[in-house]
């Protein structure tokens, strides 16, 4: 019934009086001319209601007419009329348009640029700096390609280690990671905190600026704050400045190294053994025999079986190819291996210490676990872990 | 000679499990509960007031009284009539 009722509205219908003597003889003269009628209500003796298709009414008032009643039209109802009525009326249609237009319009700007993971850098600097390249709030979206925002960011900054542009809506989202670095560099107009850039026990403290919140023999946690540049006054109102100093913490760096004692070398003796298989779209078929050799590597290869350009016919040839290996086993000196371990670890430290590091203690530790030669390098350092952490931002 | 066509129909359609109603060309008649009433096949509208509906069919005369009848829907197959149905007669 709802079905019907939508589909009268989508194609239209009108509700129409009938005045007369004959309404019988205009149903029946309906019925035979295949009209269809619905809602019939009889309103009294001389008159009728009748809903009747836009189609079926120029045949209806045709037969009205030869019956000699009098009609009215009360409604007309549904999409094709709607639409009708809307034509006339210019402004609404105007409207209508015109909000769809803004819509459009308006979307296809950036709006807000939001940066975030900015933790060294002023993000005003940042906004500048977009903005005189051209990137700004009210810049068409079509103008901005994210590609191009991440190179310029690149350029501009060396020191982002990682940038990750996204227009969503109206806004232009900018992922940053830093790398940490000199405190020096940090611009000194904005006001900062210096927190631990990693873990450490503090052995020395200078506050050159700012509230010192750490002591010496404290130990502190990565992203700890250190030096607060949030600075009350007597009045204990806040105010903010850029911290400076320096503390000097003594860090731990770790690096372990395994290596087999008695090492397995592989080497082909120069014996093959094929084998032949089919692939039908992406089933395959494998002609299965005894592989010969106990210890062997596979090499698998495909080639189609009929190379056309132009037609992809999906059946494929796999030769499996075996190739015999002999394992040798071969002892390794181990001092020799605790040797080239222990420069293994420390040369994997070197490069996660920073310069300028003082190195107070260096405990390295063989272990040997089976087959295994395990090497554990233990060094510790003094050495400057302050970052600076630009406030609000 | 119309009423052996007829028993000659009857039968055949009896034999052969046709709906009687088509090999008769008979009106098919469903009445719901007494508000909604369905005629199928008929031959036309003879009467039609809110009280008073006369359906011309091959049968007779089917007259359905009532009260606030209304035609809900009228093709040439088939008419549905709702409203307060008290009394459904076929006039022979």
């Amino acid at each position: 019934m709802l079905a019907i009722k939508i589909w009268n509205n989508f194609k239209g219908y009108v509700i129409i009086r009938i005045e007369g003597l004959q309404l019988e003889r205009l149903l029946n003269l309906a019925l035979s001319q295949d009209i269809y009628l619905w809602d019939v209500r009889r309103l009294n003796n001389y008159q009728v209601e009748i809903c009747v298709s836009p189609k079926g009414l120029a045949y209806l008032i045709e037969l009205i007419d030869k019956v000699g009643c009098k009609y009215e039209i009360l409604q007309k109802k549904g999409l094709p009329y709607f639409i009708e009525r809307v034509k006339h009326r210019k402004m609404f249609l105007t409207g209508f348009i015109l909000f769809f237009l803004i819509v459009f319009l308006l979307s296809s700007f950036i709006w807000k640029i939001e940066i975030n993971g900015l933790e060294q850098t002023p993000q005003e600097k940042v906004v500048e700096y977009l903005g005189d390249n051209g990137i700004m709030s009210g810049t068409p979206k079509i103008r901005i390609s994210e590609d191009e925002v991440e190179l310029l960011l690149m350029n501009e900054y060396n020191y982002f280690s990682f940038i990750e542009v996204q227009k969503k809506g109206v806004k232009l989202i900018i992922d940053i990671k830093e790398e940490t670095i000199s405190p020096e560099k940090v611009d000194r107009s904005y006001p900062a905190n210096i927190i631990a850039a990693k873990k450490g026990l503090v052995e020395k403290v200078v506050a050159r600026n700012g509230d010192a919140l750490v002591e010496a023999g404290e130990i502190v946690r990565e992203g700890q704050v250190l030096i607060s540049g949030a600075m009350l006054t007597n009045e204990s109102e806040i105010y903010l400045v850029h911290a400076e100093g320096e503390i000097l913490a003594r860090t731990r760096y770790e690096s372990e190294v395994i290596e087999p004692i008695v090492k397995k070398i592989e080497r082909e003796t120069g014996n093959i053994f094929k084998q032949k298989g089919l692939k039908i779209n992406n089933r395959g078929v494998r002609f299965i025999k005894d592989i010969p050799f106990t210890d062997y590597k596979e090499y698998i290869r495909e080639e189609k079986l009929f190379d056309f350009d132009i037609i992809d016919i999906p059946i494929n040839i796999i030769t499996y190819e075996y190739r015999e290996i002999e394992i040798e086993e071969i002892k390794q000196n181990i001092d020799t291996l605790k040797n080239s371990n222990q420069l293994k670890a420390i040369e994997e430290i070197n490069l996660q210490i920073k310069e300028g590091a003082e190195i107070v203690a260096r405990d390295i530790k063989h272990e040997i676990n089976g087959n295994n030669l395990i090497t554990n390098v233990v060094i510790e350092t003094i050495e400057e872990i302050g970052k600076k952490v630009i406030i609000d931002n | 000679m119309k009423k052996n066509m007829d028993s000659i129909k009857v039968n055949l359609s009896e034999a052969l499990e046709l709906p009687i109603d088509i090999t008769l060309d008979l009106p098919r008649i469903c009445l719901i509960g007494n508000i909604e009433l369905s005629i199928s096949n008929h031959k036309g509208i003879i009467e039609y007031d809110n009280q008073v509906i006369r359906i011309n069919s091959k049968s007779g005369i089917i007259k359905v009284t009532g009260n606030e009848l209304e035609i809900k829907n009228i093709l040439s197959e088939e008419i549905l009539i709702i409203g307060n149905i008290e009394q459904v007669e076929i006039l022979g």
